[in-house]
């Protein structure tokens, strides 16, 4: 089975946070670029799936330069290929146009992706990359088994304590859960073997795209803030006993 | 309807799901405010039931596509439904409630109808006559306010227990069928079974007192420090997701989207971001205290009583606090 795994490089901590000029995007000072974790857990199971059944897995990426650090991860925790989009794009609709052309130029029998990155918390790439490749897909997934040559069964969340189980035709695009496997730790040697191995790269013109196609539609930002107080919050300072005793004095009240 | 404001709404197994209401509540005063209409729109099998249910909850039209091949569709054939409701109907924006299934379909409605969506939003309003909506970035530790330009209809999903569901006047709502073309959506998934979860033992929902603990934590060995306050104040550990996909706590103890729902008179959380999917599992308990290092953690948005310390300081002090008073510690 062929897998492309999208994984995604987001800041650990950000500064400076403002609005771009032309109100379109998000100007930050990133550090520390690291693989988001909900597409850590989709390459756990590309890889799972992979040991499992044979195939080889593909890590696709999208970003300047130091997202490379991202695809040796990957190729680290067992990918076989790694890909880089030399494209920055922070609009998620945007991104599912821009991975479904690099996908238009690979094989592949399953997409996995994560649910949703840390930086814009929107949980839209996948299932845009999806539809943009007509593809079926599913959200949340915390199961796949192999039940045939062109079919997947998948589990996925609903909610409210509720799964499904859904069987979709290859190929198919999933949006992995967390936890669906264990993360695994790479020793720092084969972190260092992995930097050795050759990575490949699409510019946005290998993909048959101009910058004008990917810029985001329909919005823009206009203002960025720290999460207003809606003033409900009381804050309790002193020491750790005072704030304690504090504490206990007004849980008692409601108990 | 033209130019109105529409509510896809969400049910099961005959049930109309609360995020509805409130989504309801939020499209009558995006709607009040442009002085135009509420239209919502179900969709299934045999929706007899959640007409009734839903036909006097206050919008001026209620679109229903009722077919057999809806009864358990797959997210990709309701998205096809949803979508092309929406293209007859030319709404002037769709809300949605961002549950797990509203994560599934607004991406795939926002494909299909070539329009801009905004997922995950805390708030949606209407400033000089634009629809504007705030939503979170970067974990939760800032806020965007990103307005909608007119093109799409713009989609926007608006997080569980963002907007309270207050009651509207009632009023009845005007029945009209959506003719919808079964035929021509494909249908490439199948939908093999739904499945509950099983009751477990320990049922966090039952809880009036919760001790909650978050990634804050950072070791599984010091998660006895927080069972031992949970226990001090005689209640329950519970905890968020990723403790769980750690393999550090089980699965009947997470409280979220993809968890337990609980609303208990008490409700500590300790090193808890307050992810939107963490949130809609808890903010209607009765009292919350808050203890995080982060002053911007979205957690305070919700808390009754915040605490910006370390943790490693603060419970063992409110522990031996409980004690004291349970008496089993001489003060
Ligand atoms: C489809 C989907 C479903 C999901 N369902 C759920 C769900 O049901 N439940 C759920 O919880 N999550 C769920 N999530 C995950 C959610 O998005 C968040 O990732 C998760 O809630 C974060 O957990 P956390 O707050 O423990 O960790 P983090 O976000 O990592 O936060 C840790 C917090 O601890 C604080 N901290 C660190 N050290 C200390 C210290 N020493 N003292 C005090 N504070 C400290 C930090 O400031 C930070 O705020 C879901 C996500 C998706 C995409």
């Amino acid at each position: 089975m062929k897998i492309v795994v999208c994984c995604k490089g987001v800041p650990g901590t950000v500064a400076d946070v403002k609005i771009a000029p032309g109100g379109k995007a998000v100007q930050y000072q990133g550090q520390f670029l690291t693989m988001n974790e909900c597409d850590e857990y989709a390459l756990e199971e590309a890889i799972a799936l992979k040991r499992a059944h044979g195939g080889e897995v593909t890590v696709l990426t999208m970003g300047s330069i130091t997202t490379q650090d991202i695809l040796y991860l990957a190729l680290a925790k067992g990918a076989d290929k790694a890909i880089r989009i030399d494209a920055q794009i922070q609009d998620s609709q945007a991104a599912g146009t821009v991975l479904a052309a690099a996908l238009r130029k690979l094989e592949y029998d399953l997409v996995l992706t994560g649910t949703q990155s840390r930086d814009t918390l929107s949980g839209l790439a996948g299932i845009a990359t999806a539809e943009r490749l007509e593809m079926p897909f599913a959200f949340a997934v915390t199961q796949v088994e192999v039940d045939g040559d062109k079919t997947i069964k998948i589990r996925k969340e609903l909610g409210g304590g509720r799964f499904a189980d859904v069987r979709l035709p290859l190929p198919a695009l999933l949006c992995v859960q967390t936890g669906i496997q264990p993360l695994t730790y790479v020793p720092p040697a084969r972190m260092l073997r992995a930097r050795q191995q050759a990575l490949r790269s699409f510019s946005l013109s290998d993909l048959g795209l101009a910058e004008q196609q990917i810029v985001p539609q329909g919005y823009h930002f206009l203002n960025i803030f720290p999460p207003e107080r809606t003033g409900q919050a009381q804050f309790l300072e002193g020491s750790a006993g005072e704030v304690a005793a504090a504490l206990l004095g007004k849980i008692k009240e409601v108990l | 309807m033209q130019s109105s404001i529409l509510v896809i709404t969400e049910h099961w197994n005959g049930q109309v799901d609360g995020i509805t209401y409130q989504m309801l509540a939020k499209g009558r005063q995006l709607a009040d405010s442009l002085g135009i209409g509420l239209a919502a729109l179900v969709l299934g099998y045999r929706l007899d039931g959640v007409i009734a249910a839903l036909q006097e909850k206050g919008m001026d039209v209620l679109l229903v596509v009722d077919h057999a091949q809806l009864a358990q569709a797959g997210a990709e054939v309701q998205a096809s439904v949803i979508a092309e409701a929406v293209r007859q109907m030319q709404p002037r924006l769709v809300l949605i409630g961002y549950s797990l299934v509203g994560m599934e379909l607004a991406p795939a409605i926002a494909a299909k109808l070539g329009a801009p969506v905004m997922t995950n939003c805390v708030n949606a309003e209407i400033i000089d006559g634009a629809a504007v909506v705030t939503r979170p970035l970067f974990d939760g530790t800032l806020h965007a306010k990103i307005a909608l330009e007119d093109k799409g209809p713009p989609l926007v999903a608006v997080q569980r227990g963002a907007t309270p569901s207050v009651q509207l006047p009632p009023r009845t709502a005007s029945v009209q069928p959506v003719s919808v073309d079964m035929g021509s959506i494909p249908v490439r998934s199948e939908v093999l079974e739904v499945i509950e979860e099983p009751v477990s033992d320990v049922d966090i929902a039952k809880a009036d007192i919760i001790v909650s603990v978050g990634r804050g934590i950072g070791d599984k060995e010091k998660i006895p420090m927080i069972e031992e306050l949970a226990q001090a104040l005689g209640g329950l550990m519970a905890c968020s997701r990723p403790l769980v996909d750690l393999g550090w706590l089980p699965r009947e103890r997470q409280v979220g989207a993809s968890g337990k729902s609980v609303s208990p008179k008490l409700y500590v959380a300790c090193g808890i971001s307050g992810a939107s999917q963490h949130l809609s599992g808890m903010s209607d308990s009765r009292m919350i205290v808050a203890i995080n290092k982060d002053p911007n953690a979205p957690i305070f948005q919700v808390a009754h009583y915040g605490v910006v310390a370390d943790l490693f300081e603060i419970v063992p002090a409110l522990t031996e606090e409980a004690k004291k008073a349970k008496g089993e510690v001489a003060s």
